[in-house]
């Protein structure tokens, strides 16, 4: 089949119209599914259209068939009546939930690929968009949102300790908690746990400060008295100590000194780092040396708090009436699929092979332009006003990103 | 209810007297002392005297007299824990609300597991510690091991205290449809009338009827100041600092005014947003802030002065206020 000069906007959504025709038989409807808020934003105008409300499987798919839209949600709540305004819905608990994304998380690559654009004066930039135009002072912004190895590891890395507090701190089995890869630059974690359905938004934001570490009091510890966090301690008492000593484990005296450590006791701790380290598995070092005050070991431990804490979205937790992508549907800003994968699976996960939702055929295209990336195990571009024919999955990537527009598509007879 | 549905139309018969009496004195203390007194030494006159309170509280429909009601309920239940000095009576009563609490088993070296007497799931803990302030009750500093959170004695009774406070809340929200004896009545009146006269007390910290930008709380003075610049500020920000300026008494129109110089501002929907947080659009709820913890979770908290002891920001601005009264020289005739 060969399409003519299509209109890209059209052509991505004859795409995502024929991924749903295929696929809509394995898209699972939430649990409890005639409870749930469904949501759609529709490529006509980019509208969404929201307070959408199912009875079975079958409802949701025709649905989905018929509008073959841009991006599908659901609400994390469960309501009495999902199709009523939100004042009338009745709301009848929320699953828990969590996302990570590299947009929260400090990167190495500091998201240099990123690109933003000021909608009044169309000055550019590279990394995460400035709070106003340097050259026009206006906050409107387009965003150009890349995804590399990088912040899709560190939102890995992320992922794996909140996995590891759910289930060590908060009790949760490997079973309860439901991972996916969210078609960008995230995971999401939900637990539909019937105990933690009806916490309300003060117990949910307490969850939050235990994941990020806010509010913890370090001063609780007496340091003066000799007495500090250590390995064996249960919960954050232990994981503090561990962060504090990998922080110290490569700490510079620069780095010492920029947690406000003054320069003597600083010097002091590297001199005897080693020795530091080792009285670390037994008692601490919190009256080894005569120099270093309680509150320089404050910082330290701080800085323990700072490693250990999960960047999560405190946004989405805290929020009971979220909406959420649904597993197995396309992510409109990539074309990508949300994917689920099991929680003990994610050392191995390469969320780049597991989302592509279009394996078939090529496209040719014109690139305005778009930073390396990878997908599978091919890596694509940089490409800068080009025409190229990629495969599907790299074309609708680009496309989705609206950084390039479709010439032709060709499909490989099967 | 229902059952007492027989009871209640004879509560004036002389038989019941004791108990009507019962009921009566649990409000009067109530509203005088906000604690209701143990007089478990007559079990069956306190236990009987309790629904008749919470019907005749319920018929009040005062809101304000309902918490103080339940509340000064729940403190005396508070007290009868404290000094039970059988752990397993504890973990009864907290078996009648579904907890899942069970007696600490001491692991490791941590200090907070070897002080614990029980452990108890931590949604349970989160239902009813997350009103509480002090750092000590913020689950980020407790000890927690596979969702049980490490709580001595006297804490699960303060945690109790709490659950026992919106069960009586609760149960006050019962809708009653029963015509009280007229004696019943009357007595219900005079509680009323009773609790108006200390309600009176209350009303005069109520605030003033304009806006003191002066005793704004560091957070709100900073968002305040932020709009009128054009500086983006976050959904977050945006409801704390609207929900604030209506509670501090700034009419509808002055705030939307202020947020006219905003980047993306559309008076629709700047409007539209205002009214609803106001309490004029759709679920009539009127909107107060977040508390600081929740302000400072979402990074809107600038860091504190010396007022910033309160927890609230609307807290801050009565104490401010307060503060700033007392120091301001007499008006002269």
């Amino acid at each position: 089949m060969v399409v003519d000069r299509i209109q890209t906007q059209e052509f991505i959504q004859h795409k995502f119209a024929r991924y749903y025709k295929e696929n809509s038989g394995n898209i699972e409807p939430p649990s409890s599914l005639e409870k749930r808020e469904y949501a759609f934003l529709l490529f006509r105008d980019k509208t969404m259209l929201r307070h959408k409300g199912f009875k079975n499987a079958e409802g949701f798919r025709a649905f989905l068939l018929r509008s073959a839209p841009s991006d599908v949600y659901y609400s994390s709540a469960y309501f009495e009546k999902p199709e009523a305004e939100m004042d009338a819905k009745g709301w009848l608990g929320a699953d828990l939930i969590f996302d990570i994304d590299a947009d929260h998380i400090p990167t190495q690559c500091n998201k240099q690929h990123d690109i933003w654009v000021c909608k009044n004066c169309r000055a550019t930039g590279h990394g995460t968009k400035p709070e106003k135009c340097p050259k026009c002072g206006v906050q409107k912004f387009t965003e150009i949102n890349w995804l590399c190895d990088t912040c899709l590891e560190s939102a890995k890395e992320e992922t794996i300790k909140l996995l590891e507090v759910l289930e060590h701190d908060f009790g949760f089995s490997v079973n309860e908690m439901k991972l996916a890869f969210s078609g960008h630059r995230g995971y999401h974690v939900h637990i539909e746990d019937h105990a933690v359905r009806t916490l309300d938004s003060i117990a949910r934001k307490e969850i939050v400060d235990y994941m990020a570490g806010i509010g913890l009091k370090i001063t609780a510890y007496n340091i003066e008295g000799g007495y500090g966090p250590s390995f064996d301690d249960l919960g954050w008492s232990g994981r503090i100590a561990k962060g504090a000593y990998d922080f110290l484990l490569n700490a510079t005296q620069e780095q010492l000194e920029n947690i406000a450590l003054k320069r003597k006791p600083a010097a002091r701790i590297l001199g005897q780092k080693d020795k530091i380290l080792e009285s670390w598995k037994r008692k601490g070092p919190w009256r080894m040396l005569r120099d270093v005050r309680p509150d320089s070991w404050t910082k330290i431990l701080r800085q323990g708090v700072e490693r250990q804490s999960v960047k999560i979205d405190t946004v989405v937790t805290t929020d009971v009436h979220r909406l959420i992508r649904l597993a197995k549907t396309l992510h409109g800003e990539t074309g990508l699929k949300k994917v689920e994968l099991a929680a003990n699976e994610i050392e191995r996960f390469d969320p780049l092979k597991s989302a592509l939702a279009f394996t078939h055929g090529t496209v040719s295209l014109e690139v305005a332009g778009a930073p390396q990336f990878r997908l599978g195990d091919t890596t694509y571009g940089p490409f800068k006003n080009q025409k190229v024919e990629l495969p599907a999955a790299a074309a609708m990537f680009l496309l989705c990103k609206g950084v390039a527009g479709a010439l032709e598509e060709s499909v490989s007879v099967q | 209810m229902q059952k007492l549905d027989l009871k209640i139309t004879e509560l004036d018969n002389p038989d019941y007297s004791r108990i009507l009496g019962r009921a009566e004195k649990r409000i009067e203390e109530a509203i005088l002392n906000a604690i209701v007194t143990d007089q478990t030494h007559n079990i069956e006159i306190e236990l009987l005297s309790f629904p008749i309170a919470i019907m005749m509280v319920a018929t009040t429909k005062d809101a304000f007299l309902k918490r103080r009601y339940a509340l000064a309920e729940a403190k005396r239940v508070y007290n009868i824990l404290k000094q039970e000095t059988s752990k397993q009576k504890l973990t009864e009563v907290a078996g009648c609300f579904n907890w899942k609490i069970k007696f600490a088993r001491h692991e490791g070296s941590n200090a907070q597991t070897s002080a614990a007497d029980f452990t108890v799931h931590f949604t349970n803990y989160l239902k009813n510690a997350g009103g509480f302030h002090e750092d000590k009750w913020k689950l980020v500093n407790r000890t927690m091991l596979n969702g049980e959170v490490y709580i001595t004695k006297d804490e699960a009774a303060r945690l109790l205290q709490e659950e026992v406070r919106t069960h009586v809340e609760r149960k006050l929200e019962t809708k009653i449809d029963i015509k009280l004896p007229q004696t019943v009545e009357k007595e219900v009146e005079r509680l009323k009338q009773l609790f108006n006269t200390r309600r009176g007390k209350i009303r005069q910290e109520e605030m003033p009827a304009e806006s003191v930008l002066e005793a704004f709380p560091p957070c709100m003075r900073q968002l305040y100041n932020m709009a009128p610049t054009g500086r983006h500020i976050s959904h977050v920000g945006r409801f704390a600092l609207t929900s604030f300026l209506l509670n501090s008494g700034m009419p509808i129109e002055s705030i939307i005014e202020h947020f006219r110089p905003t980047s993306d501002f559309s008076e629709k929907m700047t409007r539209y947003q205002v009214e609803h947080i106001a309490g004029g659009r759709g679920s009539r709820t009127k909107y107060i802030p977040p508390r600081c913890d929740t302000l400072q979770t979402h990074g809107i908290c600038p860091g504190m002065d010396e007022i910033c002891r309160v927890h609230h920001p609307l807290a801050y601005y009565k104490r401010k206020l307060r503060d700033m009264k007392a120091q301001a020289p007499a008006p002269t005739p």
